[in-house]
């Protein structure tokens, strides 16, 4: 096949030269025969002519041979595909039953790929996102870090790798200018990020070098803030507008749809570094991470090598502000995907799984049918039909079906995508831009093709492989037996796969349900939270905190950051002045920082010692709250309360009296374990305003008017935002789960359905091809209940065979889950029984009615038939 | 696939048959070497235009069944002439085998088919 092709293809670039020589041979050809027929005593003119005759007409032949020497034409083709169509639209049932399949099959793989094309695969929407790299520090262990500005200007300043070196942070900025004031998602940037990104504002400029200076104020609009808010004034331009109560020149517009970070939430301004002036000479305040584009040339690991370097050098310059002696390179595509990455992988995974077992449902189908179509290829070849004409026939018949799965299986995808993508909200970056485009189309086509083969090769083999003679005389009887063995491995391996998809759906949402409920160690009732924007007066947060105290319904306010479960974690190294250790072994740990009341809004409850009151202001003795966990790691069999801890280093270190123990808030997001954690009274502490938090008597939810009131009393100019229920709050960030929870429940449901069907077939067929061999054991004596025995033993076998492989990959799959997502156990045997037992009842489910029809074969009629 | 291209396919599958068979006996021969050795064996019953041995020739020679080669024909003409391969013997032996099993077989079951 292969080789014809190959000449075949020669033959389309050499056909000049191949023309040639025919004409060449064909003129020899004439010659010789009219000598011949001279010989014979023709006269040279009658020969001539006899010569022509006895040869045939050249010219057709000519364009006969051109035509062999090329690929088929593409009206052959068609033709096949014809006939295809024909074949598949006489047998509408089949046709029906197996294109579903399929499209279930592509449908899920298409939507799953949309999603995987848009977040992974989607090259960064800047000029040669090839060279953008994600940098950061990383600890010994490779974990990344944060920045701190003047590491980052070492960094900047004495790399010879990037062209240019960015650093970035989140920051929520307060804009009061038109009114009524908002609270927007920012940036705070290095000067360069525009012209690193190869990105051209729309209007105006990027930032410029001095722009970085502490007394500098400029900022760049993004495309949607300047339309909603500034109605597109191009007059806007170099005029000021008030953020956070200073006014910042505005130097220009961002184009629309331009997104730095690509991740959400949509970034609605940015502005230079000069905005963290504070804290621009302390190398132990970690704000930024970093994006750079490499050098034409460079390659990312001689970057890293090269940062490296410097790393090094600043961790033996600085040995008490770092632990980080190394760094990370890595392409911002992959910092992009990042955590996301492995479970759509998983989810690939899993639609591919779901995928064969389709194929393995159509191949089922396709087999059956070829089986009643033996005895019709056996006379075809053996009337010269070639074998690979037979072959090509089925082939083109399963292209045909797969096509029709393919159409209908994006249609499907539409409909999943639509139904699946809200579930995943912010929490994938970049998901939003998944949609059924031109390089998904091509993909699932892909697909139609590729599954066209695997389910009709083996047909197609069976169809041709067996011999002539022996199907001839036997007919479907004798193709059957080794078209049983076939049939029953396809259904194995569709148990052990639908098994596999059913355990990793049971793993995600056991361990998303573990997730949901866990204690989140505070009282998640009657709890409402919001954040508030910054405000120019001094007391702005004692007054608000006052005021809301006074509202009905609330029993407690507070304020206090970061709150529980929300990812964001502050992590603050201390010493302990009794037991003192290297500078590099210094103990860290998450803190907060609390106002007094905290604990009870939160409902956090007090185990021991005293809680934070009004008393710890910034002149008073200094204290922290710490928990359990945080008293049992550190001081372990020992009483908490009355211990010191020292904060900061050199002269700025001070030593804090631990007042309180408190129970275990879980501050990671999904971890399941509780971390230590220690409080800051907020007066000690004064590091701005956090999240308030209110313990209300009520619902939470109708609260939130009087508090919006209560607000613009103590500030108009104060924007509220991320206002959230202490469930919503417990939910903290489990979007993406449920996203894969959701998907993955749903390919488990259609594989457990697709496999119970195909066992169906497959049990169904067997009855009825052993009709006969049925109505005769009934003859000799053998029992109703024999017969259904033996109906259901074949189907226990299949099953069996299946669950113990399916187990086998279940643990496998478990593991790789466990990496993905907290909380999940994989060798679960209650769950395991569970994916087992569904298995078996849905199995025995598909065994009954052909069971049923083989225990009712009439005996005499059985036999009585052929 | 009708009828008529099944028909056709029989014919060049016999007619590739026996160019095979005869420039495996006869040894390097030229498209008209090949037509005049049909002529013979076939006695006059195999009537065909000769322009489809070549058609024959060079399917097989895209199956690299037989190779060919320019050479000076008897009387010192430029001709192309054929010669079987490697390849081409094993299958010429297929063929042999399937061709015989295969007749037998339709002889049988046209006997079957008369007495039924």
């Amino acid at each position: 096949m292969l080789r014809v092709l190959f000449s075949r293809l020669l033959g389309m670039i050499r056909h000049r030269q191949m023309d040639q020589d025919f004409d060449d041979e064909v003129t020899v050809h004439l010659e010789m025969l009219r000598e011949r027929f001279i010989a014979r005593g023709m006269s040279p003119e009658e020969a001539h002519f006899a010569a022509r005759r006895q040869f045939g007409g050249t010219t057709q032949m000519k364009s006969n041979l051109r035509e062999m020497r090329t690929l088929p034409a593409f009206e052959a083709v068609i033709r096949d595909f014809r006939q295809a169509c024909r074949q598949l639209a006489r047998t509408k049932g089949f046709t029906a039953a197996a294109a579903l399949t399929l499209a279930l099959g592509i449908g899920a793989s298409t939507a799953v790929f949309s999603v995987l094309d848009a977040v992974v695969l989607r090259p960064l929407p800047f000029a040669e996102p090839d060279r953008l790299m994600a940098f950061r520090p990383a600890d010994a262990r490779g974990i990344p870090h944060l920045l701190s500005y003047p590491d980052f200007f070492d960094y900047r300043k004495q790399n010879q790798a990037f062209e240019h070196l960015v650093s970035y942070r989140d920051a929520d900025f307060t804009l009061t200018d038109p009114q009524p004031p908002i609270q927007v998602p920012g940036q705070i940037v290095s000067w360069d990020l525009f012209l690193m990104l190869g990105v051209q504002p729309q209007l105006g400029r990027g930032f410029l070098p001095q722009e970085e200076e502490p007394d500098a104020h400029a900022v760049v609009l993004s495309h949607s803030l300047w339309t909603k808010r500034f109605g597109g004034d191009k007059g806007l331009l170099g005029k000021p507008v008030r953020i956070n109560g200073t006014l910042f020149t505005v130097v220009g517009v961002a184009p629309a749809g331009f997104q730095f970070p690509v991740e959400a939430p949509a970034v609605e301004l940015w502005v230079t570094l000069a905005e963290d002036s504070a804290t621009r000479d302390q190398r132990g305040a970690r704000m930024p991470e970093a994006v750079g584009r490499l050098k034409p040339g460079i390659s990312p690991d001689q970057a890293s090598a090269q940062m490296d370097l410097i790393a090094g050098a600043l961790a033996q310059q600085f040995p008490e502000s770092r632990n980080t002696a190394r760094t990370l390179v890595q392409s911002e595509a992959e910092r992009v995907a990042g955590h996301s990455l492995r479970p759509l992988l998983i989810l690939s995974g899993a639609v591919g799984m779901l995928l064969l077992i389709a194929c393995a449902n159509v191949a089922n189908l396709l087999l059956a049918r070829n089986a009643g179509r033996a005895r019709d290829f056996a006379l075809r070849t053996a009337l010269g039909a070639s074998r690979s004409a037979i072959a090509r026939q089925l082939l083109i018949e399963g292209l045909a079906l797969a096509m029709l799965g393919a159409g209908s299986g994006v249609l499907l995808a539409f409909v999943i995508l639509n139904a699946v993508l809200p579930l995943a909200g912010q929490s994938i970056p970049r998901i939003a831009l998944a949609s059924i485009d031109g390089p998904v189309l091509v993909f699932s086509m892909m697909l139609a093709i590729c599954t066209s083969i695997l389910f009709s090769f083996a047909p197609a083999l069976q169809a041709i492989g067996a011999g002539v003679a022996g199907r001839l005389k036997e007919g479907a009887q004798h193709v059957a037996a080794g078209n049983d063995r076939f049939r029953s491995a396809l259904i194995v391996l569709q148990i052990t796969l639908g098994l596999v998809l059913i355990v990793g759906a049971e793993l995600l949402t056991a361990g998303f349900v573990r997730l949901v409920r866990r204690d989140p160690g505070f009282r998640r009732d009657h709890l409402l939270t919001f954040n508030v924007g910054v405000s120019g007066q001094a007391d702005f947060g004692d007054r608000l905190l006052e005021r809301l105290k006074s509202l009905p319904g609330v029993q407690a306010a507070a304020m206090g950051r970061p709150l529980p479960l929300q990812g964001h974690q502050m992590r603050i190294a201390f010493d302990i002045p009794t037991r003192p250790v290297p500078a590099s072994d210094r103990p860290r740990s998450d803190a907060a920082i609390v106002t007094p009341d905290f604990f009870s809004a939160m409902g956090i409850p007090l185990l021991k010692g005293r809680d934070i009151s009004d008393q710890d202001s910034a002149s008073a003795p200094l204290v922290v709250v710490v928990n359990q966990a945080f008293a049992r790691k550190f001081f372990p069999g020992e009483e908490a309360i009355g211990k010191r801890i020292q904060t900061g280093k050199g002269p700025g270190a001070v030593v804090r009296e631990i007042v309180g123990v408190v129970g275990d808030a879980k501050q990671a997001a999904a971890g399941a374990d509780s971390d230590p954690i220690y409080y800051f009274p907020s007066q000690q502490l004064p590091w701005g305003v956090g999240t308030v938090v209110l313990r209300t008597t009520g619902p939470p939810q109708q609260l939130e008017s009087a508090v919006r009131a209560a607000l613009a009393e103590v500030d108009r100019q104060v924007p509220i935002h991320q206002i959230r229920t202490g469930e919503q709050l417990a939910a903290g960030v489990i979007a993406q789960m449920q996203f894969s929870i959701v998907l993955m429940g749903g390919f488990a449901v259609v594989a457990l359905l697709l496999t119970v069907t195909g066992l169906y077939g497959v049990l169904s067929y067997a009855v009825e091809r052993r009709r006969r061999e049925i109505g005769l054991r009934m003859a000799l004596g053998a029992r109703r209940g024999e017969v259904l025995s033996m109906v259901f033993r074949h189907a226990a076998r299949l099953v069996a065979t299946g669950l113990v492989l399916g187990l086998a990959g279940a643990a496998v799959g478990g593991r790789l889950l466990r990496s993905t997502m907290l909380g999940i156990e994989p060798l679960d045997l209650a769950l395991l029984s569970v994916a087992c037992g569904a298995m078996v009842i849905a199995s025995a489910m598909a065994a009954y009615v052909p069971a049923m029809r083989a225990a009712s074969v009439d005996p005499m009629k059985a036999l009585r038939s052929e | 696939m009708g009828i008529a291209k099944d028909r056709s396919e029989v014919l060049q599958g016999t007619l590739d048959l026996i160019v095979l068979k005869t420039l495996d006996a006869l040894g390097p021969l030229h498209g008209y070497g090949v037509a005049r050795r049909i002529e013979q064996i076939s006695e006059e019953t195999l009537r065909l235009n000769e322009g489809t041995v070549y058609a024959s020739l060079l399917r097989l020679a895209q199956k690299g069944w037989i190779h060919s080669q320019w050479g000076a024909s008897d009387n010192n003409r430029k001709a192309k002439y054929y010669s079987i391969s490697k390849s081409g013997r094993k299958q010429l032996a297929r063929e042999t085998a399937n061709w015989e099993r295969i007749s037998g077989l339709i002889g049988r079951v046209l006997r079957l088919e008369s007495q039924g």
